[in-house]
């Protein structure tokens, strides 16, 4: 929550403004943190020896080694000098991004919440799991420099909460640093082709990323009946079903369709793509992403 | 008109639109409904998709049915249905309703409005032009004359105004204005008759209808025989019984249907008679036998289910019975009756009074209105103040003469008497018994005939002086007084110079004598005036239906011929003249002939009756169940498209909303109520509480809170008693039964108490609570002993409100705390009970001693406690008391724990009062 670069009346509003957010911020992050905590506590470590906290192993004493790095109590027990080397817990920068088209703001009778306040959820919580990793993390379009610890999941949680003010919608196309993370939440609803712009534009640059689609369980099952005039949330038009049972079957394969075609463009650059529906448990997600995480950090 | 049995069409020609029923069906089959609206994210994924069945939306079976029936129902009721079309009228052209709206008319008013509204609305339907003419003389007194003819929609207007007369109708008037009233010809008239015509007027009855005939096709409108209206007579006496004569139009079927009811003039229906008629007579007879006490009451007979002004007969002073006294100082009356003067006197008054025979000193005790001593010669009684205070207040004191009376000293006379008596005609004397002469002008005899056979052989002479002739009623063809009378105060004191018995004149045996004695009868209670010839205002007159009400406008004074002809007719309706104290009946069934059913007239007379019932249009009712029906069908429409749920959520708000308007606010309230009583209940059990009456001054309430929590605390520090915080209470709303010391300090600009919240003050203080009534104001006045039970004031503003709050409440005698009282001893020994003023006068129960353990309901001081007692958070006294010092304010705290004590413990204390009684008797 760092507010010392506003000044004036824009130091006060702001200040004003991070409060009412912060009013809301425990709830927000205290279920964020609870989905996360069921998915994986613990810091991974790099498995090899570098700048860390934990003990990896004793080596013998080479010349040019510092003379602190030497552990005396080692040494004393035997009549080699031995070097204290610690396991290498390198941390990573992750970006997140989820959407804020009107169309993440939809619920359906069969869900609880909707598609944008999951999203939400599940970015807070993977950010709070990366934490606990010990990774840097940032929003995608929002920080310049991913940082560590608990003031950057207060930082995030407090943009989330005053991005749903602004809302932007498309991936914002940004240079991101190389061997960076990127995960972006969306219901990938947009034309396939302004998608696979953003993602080519970040593999372009080196980044991995991971891709969840959040959808809505009535996008999933078109579950209408009847006479029905669809209207899109973004001024997509509107389309007239006269029997809305009927489209059921081609309407899945559509979808099956999209999502094929965001599996193939996933894989052919070694991203990876999940999806979720609002009406499924959020740490199922949540697990999946943190396993396609975990395979890349590792 | 098309007609299907009872259902008919006004406008059939519309029905025809119900061919197009099946167009109708068509258009709205190939309709698909309105779609639902869904907002979609996924819409771009369905752009382009082709449904995989073709099968166009089609508007649901249920809906086209519905909708069909709206058009039905819309087509139908333009086409102007009509239940039971009325066919009163045949032509078309002008139309003429003649309308009786006499008394016989009221008999079956409502069947003939609605049978005039029908024609009216049958005549508006074929915009024919309408005249009307009502049989009965307006109340103006104006002539019968025939509107002109006018729009139907006038006609109404004209007819709605319309009530029947409480007097006859006019048939031959009404033919001189059918023939004055120049009607276009032909004409189609309605004789809306009631069916009956006064015995010696039914040739009017018949030259109406030849005339209407004339005019065009005429249909005469009556009821069945046994629905006409019946005349009530007015009432013959018959000794004790009153003998009633029901007139009937025609002879009734059935027998015991017809009552006489007799009503009091508080409306209160003390006898019912049946009437009785002889088979196949018009007339029957009922009988009312009353006590004279209960016969007096009636001022109302009427026919049991009939209002006309001509089924009621109204009674006044001459058909009440009046009690009368019969004193004899003879001593015969058992062994040989035709020489006892009360056989006469008995015999003679009968028929109109209530005779009560006996010793004068018990008669007294009745309530005479008439006393008649025969032959007394000196008049008895225990007290004679007794006797001239009745004759004051208008009792009328009649003695005859005989040997005894010739003999008196002559107290009690109207006037001086010579002493013995004259004889006439004897034996020894040369004249003749005398003949009567004429009565005085203005006495009451006057008009009596005088009959030729009655002679007087002897009598009681009068000492001629000046006012003699002026006391004169009655007098011998020789110019002796006959009959003296002298007025004393309301009343009269009466003398007949001769015996109620034969022996000295004839007169007992002849009518005149009944006659006198009834006049002298109907003297007393003030008919006295009705003779002159002066005209009675009206007082209150019957209207068409025979009901009592003030006179209107057209009510003229009627002078007395009218009663004598009871002559009712415009100007004169029937009802009480006069004043309220002496009043006279002018009843219409005295002046009219008896009714006679007007039958069937003339052949050429369309016959009709009222009996049709009334003819309903469709239209309205039709036309409200099609926009039912569109509000139904809107709201499927609705359903189908989806919008149904925000509709319904802003419709269900509105209707659970009026719901709730309509039905909850009792029980919102009563849960509302129970819910505070039950917290309130249990803050005021749980814990020991003082208490003190919120009065609704702020400042005032505020100090009652402080003054009972410093109280509460002292008592927790000093006695045994730990009450918690004092509770306010709202006299109005809360419940007193809680709590036994309730403080109310009074507030000047109190309001006065609902009657509620008195009953339960006074319940409270009857069940044992106390209520200590301050009322603050000792630096004003002092309070006068008692004043709270009485309403003068001499007080300050506080005891002044008291007295109005107390007005209401049974407040027991009160009396200042007497020295020895418990309130002085429960925990301290007191001599006073300052507060924050000193010297106030304390009140208590003056007899407390029975009830509540001796607690005294009320105590009622001036002297401000609650200030005295008042202290804030950190224990600071918030008022000075006046004159002041730590003293004083010590004593007011010891007053509130005695005060406290005293409603807690009851009398216990009491015992005290003996002990030095005990301590002496104990030797020390």
């Amino acid at each position: 929550m760092s507010l010392t670069d506003d000044t004036g009346h824009a130091a006060g509003l702001a200040r004003h403004r991070a409060e009412q957010a912060a009013a809301t911020l425990p709830p927000l992050l205290i279920a964020a943190e609870r989905v996360a905590a069921t998915v994986a506590p613990g810091v991974h470590g790099r498995l090899r020896v570098g700048t860390g906290e934990t003990f990896w192993q004793f080596r013998r004493y080479v010349t040019g080694d510092p003379a602190n790095r030497i552990d005396w109590r080692q040494s004393a027990k035997t009549e080699r000098v031995f070097v204290r080397e610690n396991e290498w817990e390198a941390a990573q920068s992750v970006w997140l991004w989820r959407d804020l088209s009107p169309s993440m703001v939809y619920r359906s009778r069969l869900a609880e919440e909707t598609k944008h306040e999951r999203a939400s959820l599940l970015l807070l919580a993977a950010a709070s799991l990366l934490v606990r990793g010990g990774e840097h993390i940032a929003l995608l379009g929002q920080n310049r420099i991913a940082r560590a610890g608990r003031t950057a999941l207060d930082r995030i949680t407090l943009s989330l909460i005053r991005e749903d003010d602004r809302g932007g919608e498309a991936i914002p196309l940004v240079r991101l640093p190389r061997y960076g993370q990127l995960v972006l939440l969306s219901d990938f609803l947009a034309p396939f082709a302004e998608t696979e712009h953003a993602i080519r534009h970040y593999a372009a640059q080196g980044v991995r990323g991971h891709l969840l689609q959040v959808l809505d369980p009535a996008e999933e099952e078109l579950p209408f009946r009847g006479r029905i005039r669809f209207e899109g949330l973004e001024g997509e038009g509107e389309y007239i079903a006269s029997r809305a049972e009927t489209l059921r079957g081609s309407y899945a394969a559509r979808l099956r369709a999209l999502r094929g075609s965001l599996t193939d463009l996933c894989s052919s650059i070694g991203w990876t793509f999940g999806h979720h529906r609002t009406d499924a448990q959020p740490q199922s997600a949540l697990l999946a992403l943190y396993s396609a995480f975990s395979e890349d950090l590792a | 008109m098309l007609t299907f049995g009872p259902l008919a069409f006004a406008a059939p020609w519309i029905l025809t639109a119900l061919a197009a029923l099946p167009l109708i069906w068509w258009l709205l089959r190939v309709t698909p409904p309105a779609p639902r609206r869904i907002a979609f994210p996924a819409v771009r994924l369905l752009f382009g998709l082709r449904p995989s069945e073709e099968t166009p939306a089609r508007t649901p079976w249920w809906l086209l049915l519905l909708r069909l029936f709206l058009a039905t129902l819309i087509i139908v009721a333009l086409a102007q249905p009509l239940i039971n079309p009325g066919a009163r009228l045949v032509g078309d052209g002008p139309l003429l309703l003649v309308t009786d709206d006499g008394w016989a008319a009221a008999a079956n008013w409502p069947a003939r409005t609605r049978a005039l509204a029908d024609m009216i609305d049958q005549a508006e339907r074929g915009n024919r032009p309408v005249a009307v003419l009502t049989t009965a003389p307006p109340a103006d007194g104006s002539p019968l004359a025939v509107s002109g003819l006018m729009p139907a929609a006038a006609a109404r207007r004209l007819i709605d105004g319309l009530e029947p007369k409480p007097w006859p109708v006019d048939r031959a008037g009404a033919v001189r204005a059918l023939k004055d009233g120049d009607l276009p010809l032909p004409i189609e008239s309605v004789w809306l008759s009631d069916g009956v015509s006064a015995e010696d007027r039914t040739g009017e009855a018949d030259e109406l209808a030849r005339l209407l005939i004339r005019f065009g096709p005429a249909a005469v409108v009556r009821e069945p025989d046994a629905d006409l209206a019946r005349l009530l007579a007015p009432p013959e006496t018959a000794g004790s019984i009153l003998v009633l004569e029901v007139q009937a139009p025609a002879a009734p079927a059935g027998e015991g249907e017809i009552r006489v009811r007799a009503v009091t003039e508080s409306g209160q229906v003390i006898a019912v008679a049946p009437v009785a008629f002889a088979a196949g007579a018009r007339t029957g007879s009922a009988q009312f036998d009353l006590p004279a006490e209960a016969r007096n009451q009636i001022v109302r007979l009427e026919l049991d289910g009939e209002s006309t002004a001509g089924a009621v007969v109204l009674l006044d002073e001459r058909w009440r019975r009046r009690p009368v006294g019969l004193v004899s100082g003879g001593a015969l009356e058992y062994a040989q009756p035709l020489l006892s003067d009360t056989y006469y006197l008995g015999r003679a008054l009968d028929p109109t009074a209530e005779i009560h025979a006996g010793a004068l000193a018990n008669l007294m005790e009745l309530g005479l209105t008439v006393l008649i001593l025969a032959d007394v010669g000196q008049v008895v009684v225990p007290d004679r103040t007794q006797l001239d205070r009745w004759l004051d207040g208008g009792g009328i004191l009649v003695r005859f003469a005989g040997p005894k009376l010739a003999e008196s000293d002559g107290s009690l006379l109207p006037v001086p008497l010579r002493s013995g008596t004259r004889g006439l005609g004897g034996a020894l004397t040369w004249t003749t018994p005398a003949r009567l002469g004429a009565f005085a002008e203005d006495g009451p005899f006057f008009g009596l005939a005088i009959p030729d056979d009655v002679r007087v052989s002897r009598q009681v002479l009068a000492e001629p002086n000046l006012d003699l002739s002026d006391r004169t009623w009655a007098r011998l063809a020789d110019g002796t007084p006959l009959v003296t009378a002298e007025p004393r105060g309301k009343g009269w004191l009466v003398l007949f110079h001769v015996t109620a018995t034969p022996q000295w004149s004839n007169l007992p045996l002849s009518g005149l004598f009944v006659e006198m004695l009834q006049r002298v009868v109907a003297l007393s209670q003030g008919i006295s005036g009705e003779r002159s010839a002066v005209p009675l205002p009206p007082l209150s007159l019957l209207d068409g239906f025979g009901r009592l009400g003030a006179p209107g406008a057209g009510a003229e004074p009627a002078r007395p011929e009218i009663f004598e002809d009871s002559a009712v007719g415009p100007g004169h309706a029937p009802g009480f003249y006069g004043s309220n104290e002496a009043r006279r009946a002018l009843n219409l069934s005295a002046g009219i002939t008896p009714p006679v059913a007007i039958g069937d007239l003339t052949a050429a007379l369309r016959q009709d009756s009222y009996g049709q019932s009334a003819e309903i249009d469709l239209l309205p009712w039709m036309l409200v169940a099609a926009l039912i029906v569109l509000v139904i069908d809107t709201l499927a429409g609705l359903a189908l498209g989806g919008q149904l749920r925000r509709v319904a959520a802003v419709t269900s708000v509105f209707a659970v909303s009026a719901v709730l308007l309509a039905f909850a606010p009792r029980p919102a309230d009563a849960q509302a109520g129970a819910q505070g009583d039950d917290s309130f209940a249990l803050a005021a059990t749980l814990e020991t509480r003082l208490a003190y009456v919120v009065t609704g001054n702020s400042a005032l309430d505020e100090m009652s809170r402080a003054g009972l929590t410093g109280l509460s605390q002292i008592l927790t520090v000093r006695t045994a008693i730990e009450p918690a915080a004092p509770m306010a209470v709202n006299i109005e709303s809360d419940e007193l039964a809680f709590f036994a010391l309730l403080y109310w300090p009074i507030e000047p600009d109190q309001r006065d108490l609902s009657p509620e919240a008195l009953a339960k003050i006074d319940t409270f203080m009857k069940s044992g609570g106390t209520i200590v009534f301050d009322t603050r104001d000792q630096q004003y006045a002092e309070t006068s002993p008692n004043s709270f039970r009485r309403t003068t004031s001499v007080n300050g503003p506080g005891a002044q409100r008291l007295q109005g709050i107390l007005a209401g409440l049974d407040i027991p005698p009160l009396a200042p705390v007497p020295d020895d009282h418990v309130l002085t001893k429960t925990f301290y020994l007191l001599r006073d009970f300052p507060g924050r003023w000193s010297g106030g006068t304390v009140w208590v129960e003056r007899h407390a001693g029975g009830s509540n353990d001796g607690v005294s309901s009320i105590i009622i001081g001036s002297n401000d406690w609650a200030s005295a007692w008042a202290i804030d958070g950190s224990g600071r006294a918030l008022a000075a008391v006046v004159p002041g010092g730590a003293a004083q304010r010590e004593m007011a705290f010891r007053f509130g724990i005695n005060l406290v004590m005293y409603a807690f413990t009851g009398n216990y204390k009491a015992d005290q009062v003996h002990i030095p009684a005990i301590l002496e008797r104990l030797g020390q």
